[in-house]
């Protein structure tokens, strides 16, 4: 591939993990007290071997609070003439905790990385799409709803082999492109592709990516210290 | 009584750059309150394109929230006494 060649978009499995690398190091720095990003390697390649370099991003046991927030609402100007406790006309609230594990896996076909993703309830049930896009802030159903690059829909996880709920990646390599592309080939950082593709994807499903993850100035350390999950 | 800080009453200059086939707005340049939040600049864009589906850009690379507040960002990745916001509106699909 020469210099001269313009960019795609896509990424190889071996630049996947090499970003995938620097998303868990830089979240672990800026977000240390949330749930961690991990590398789970996959048990065994298409030859049978294992590789410590073929695997998913695992980010697990992310808390959603549904506050019913109508209850909050309390009729501070009612007429009552004793003067009631305001806690007491307050509806208790339903506080359902919803729980969400969220993957991002490399798609081979579409050489791109992929979300993967499902909630479930406090007792374990699963949530259906419904209750998933209930959780969700109105900016994001305004993205699923109505963008052109991307939608939610069910997919078999390759690894985990069941059904989760996926972004799909059609059009993940053309906003990339937009986001990382501005350079020649030489000059692209491939390390910084999950940083930039999960500020796009973060705003789809509601999940709060800081700034700070954003600045790429700060040096972090070199992959030594990388732990990889067993 | 606290004075305001300088901070939130600082203007942040907004340089709006189209990429690909998005239309070059006129008043490509303007001021914005640092204590606004991205969102304001978001739904400009939208106003002024005529458009609801844009896709919006810092050059350092992502899409910023549109909760972020502008003096954030600007502090962040501005350069040249600008932030340059990139917007795109036509995505391939399929």
């Amino acid at each position: 591939m020469s210099n001269l060649e313009v960019w795609d978009g896509t990424i190889s499995q071996k630049d996947f993990y090499v970003a995938a690398r620097t998303l868990v190091e830089r979240w672990k720095q800026v977000n240390p007290s949330l749930p961690q990003w991990t590398w789970i390697p996959s048990k065994s390649t298409l030859m049978g071997s294992s590789c410590k370099e073929e695997g998913y991003l695992s980010l697990e046991n992310m808390f959603h609070i549904d506050r019913n927030e109508e209850c909050l609402i309390v009729d501070s100007f009612s007429e009552r003439e004793e003067t009631d406790d305001v806690a007491t006309l307050v509806h208790s609230t339903s506080n359902e905790t919803h729980i969400y594990d969220f993957h991002i896996v490399y798609s081979f076909s579409y050489k791109v990385p992929v979300l993967y993703f499902h909630g479930y309830q406090s007792d374990g049930q699963p949530l259906s799409m419904d209750e998933i896009e209930n959780d969700l802030p109105p900016s994001s159903s305004k993205i699923l709803r109505e963008s052109k690059w991307t939608y939610m829909t069910l997919g078999e996880h390759p690894y985990v082999r069941r059904p989760w709920y996926t972004l799909h990646p059609c059009a993940t390599s053309d906003w990339m492109k937009l986001l990382l592309g501005g350079t020649s080939m030489k000059d692209l950082d491939i390390s910084s592709y999950l940083l930039s593709w999960l500020s796009v994807v973060g705003q789809a499903i509601g999940l709060r990516i800081p700034l700070e993850l954003q600045q790429r100035s700060v040096k972090h350390p070199s992959a030594s210290c990388f732990i990889i999950n067993n | 009584m606290a004075a305001e800080s300088p901070t939130s009453e600082r203007k942040v200059v907004v340089h709006l750059r189209a990429t690909g086939d998005a239309p070059i707005l006129k008043q490509a340049k303007f001021k914005i309150a640092g204590s606004d939040k991205f969102l304001k600049v978001i739904e400009f864009l939208r106003r002024q394109l005529h458009r609801d589906t844009l896709f919006v850009y810092v050059n350092s690379a992502f899409s910023p929230s549109p909760d972020e507040l502008v003096i954030d960002l600007y502090n962040n990745f501005g350069f040249d006494g600008k932030l340059v916001v990139n917007y795109a509106c036509s995505m391939a699909w399929g």
